[in-house]
């Protein structure tokens, strides 16, 4: 008789497929998965627990570094949660600035799980075509806040920076370039056998269970449920925009990587109805006070970030410094769906599973 | 049933792009003007209101005043300052809340030492950092 046993296996913490600092220990039956089990916090900073000693403009530096891969959206959303409590009114002028650093840093973002998903498949090539085109993103919007990831760029009532010299038209240019490259990206990877092999079918879950586990951004919206925060609940000026929530029935890791590609085309038509109607002149930043006090009470903000519902909810009494601060991490909610995707799944399907779900460790681990 | 072909046909086209990278510490990566980097501080500038080591998210910033040596005129003038670049984060608060404009963003980013000591700069050192200064500080 052949004894079998079950193994222990340690996957990460150092592991450059679980794109940052994450563990995975796994029970394996041969090259089955029996058991998963992810253990976070490797990354754990406690930016709440910081925010309740800093001021609300101290705050956003470190909003920053929670998805260091589309830190505007993160900015906005503690800057848009301050000034629901405050009630203040941001200029126009801003709002459009606003929408543009957080569509392009969507697009950005998007590019860059393209690159590392396939990545992670063992293709090369096409990481290096999706750098060469974030590249330009980060490049647009360094000219515009002055740095790379880390932006800092949004104050509450308005944005820190006009858009320099020529920055628009440079943006207006850049759209139907990157529309041009995403036909060579679907040519390049879409149709590939290997690429379909690896995805179709896999790490399939249904409408019910996204709900059930609060799934949010494309990997809720790969199995049909149309629901985007900039649709359904406008915030900020996306009402004045006219494009489509991209979503797909399927609910594997083929699906989820089409609603991201789909996502950057509708982020595209965004940014160029923006820079159509951007206005001429205008104010950048509403009439605040030198210290933000928000008043006493409570508020609870969300918005669509590029991984999902990015919420936030402040409590304060009236100091300038909140009383309590919590985010709510798309990453985070995601990765909860894991263990029961990796379930009966072989080893190898694990990287894609991981990938096509789409975390960053900082915003996981807060 | 050939999709890997065309994926082939694209990456064959791409040869014949234009090179994108830059050859890098031989030659400077061209930075907007707004890019944040070390600072550089004018001592004869600062009025030692404290506003900059008080609005820094990490607290990395130290400073000491003394008392004007021309007894005719008031106020301080500075004496020490300490910026700890362990825990600086160049998110550009404290430029941003300088009345006087007595500290600046500049474009050099290369802060690698061999010991954490060297990070520890001083005033002299944030003085004499004066290379591609920012332009337009405040938008």
């Amino acid at each position: 008789m052949i004894r079998t046993e079950e193994m222990l296996l340690n996957v990460g913490p150092q592991h450059p497929s679980t794109h940052g600092v994450f563990r995975l220990v796994l029970k394996i039956d041969g090259e089955i998965i029996v058991e998963a089990k992810p253990v976070i916090g490797y990354l754990h900073r406690g930016t709440e627990k910081l925010a309740e000693n800093l001021q609300y403009t101290q705050i956003i530096p470190y909003t920053d570094r929670m998805d260091y891969v589309s830190a505007m959206t993160n900015n906005y959303v503690i800057v848009h949660a301050v000034e629901t409590m405050m009630g203040l009114q941001v200029p126009e002028r801003a709002e459009y600035l606003r929408i543009l650093a957080m569509e392009l840093n969507r697009v950005a973002s998007h590019l860059l799980w393209w690159g590392t998903f396939i990545l992670d498949f063992g293709a090369t090539s096409p990481l290096l075509y999706a750098f060469r085109d974030r590249e330009m993103i980060l490049n647009l919007l360094n000219e515009l806040s002055g740095a790379r990831l880390t932006f800092n760029y949004m104050r509450v009532g308005g944005v820190k920076w006009d858009a320099p010299e020529g920055w628009l038209e440079k943006v207006a240019e850049f759209v139907p370039y990157l529309r041009g490259q995403l036909k060579g990206y679907h040519q390049l990877v879409s149709g590939n056998e290997i690429f379909l092999n690896r995805t179709k079918g896999i790490g399939t879950y249904t409408k019910e269970d996204a709900i059930n586990y609060s799934l949010s951004g494309p990997n809720l919206r790969s199995t049909g449920v149309k629901w985007d925060l900039r649709k359904d609940e406008p915030y900020s000026i996306y009402d004045r925009f006219d494009f489509d929530v991209v979503t797909r029935e399927e609910g594997d890791a083929l699906a989820r990587y089409y609603v991201r590609m789909g996502e950057i085309e509708e982020s595209l038509k965004i940014i160029e109805q923006a820079v159509e109607q951007f206005p001429k002149d205008g104010e950048i930043m509403a009439k605040v006070p030198k210290i933000i006090k928000a008043p006493k009470g409570e508020a609870f903000v969300r918005i669509e970030g590029s991984r999902g519902e990015i919420g936030c909810y402040i409590s304060s009494d009236g100091k300038k410094e909140p009383y309590r601060l919590k985010f709510r991490r798309p990453s985070f909610y995601n990765l909860q769906i894991l263990p029961k995707l990796l379930e009966g799944e072989s080893i190898s399907n694990l990287i894609a599973i991981l990938g096509a779900v789409d975390i960053v460790l900082g915003e996981v681990d807060g | 049933m050939l999709g890997w072909t065309k994926g082939l046909a694209y990456t064959l086209k791409q040869l014949t792009r234009e090179k994108l990278t830059y050859d890098y510490p031989n030659k400077p990566i061209p930075l907007p003007d707004r890019f944040r980097g070390i600072q550089k501080f004018y001592p004869e500038k600062c009025i030692v209101c404290n506003q900059c080591a008080n609005i820094c998210p990490t607290d990395c910033i130290n400073l000491t005043g003394k008392k004007h040596p021309d007894p005719t005129k008031k106020g301080k003038i500075i004496d020490t300052y300490d910026i700890n670049f362990e825990l600086c984060i160049l998110c550009d608060l404290c430029t941003e809340v300088c009345p006087t404009e007595a500290i600046i963003m500049t474009n050099n980013f290369e802060l690698a030492e061999y010991s954490r000591d060297d990070l520890f700069k001083n005033l002299e050192w944030l003085d004499e950092n004066d290379e591609n200064i920012r332009k337009v500080n405040k938008a």
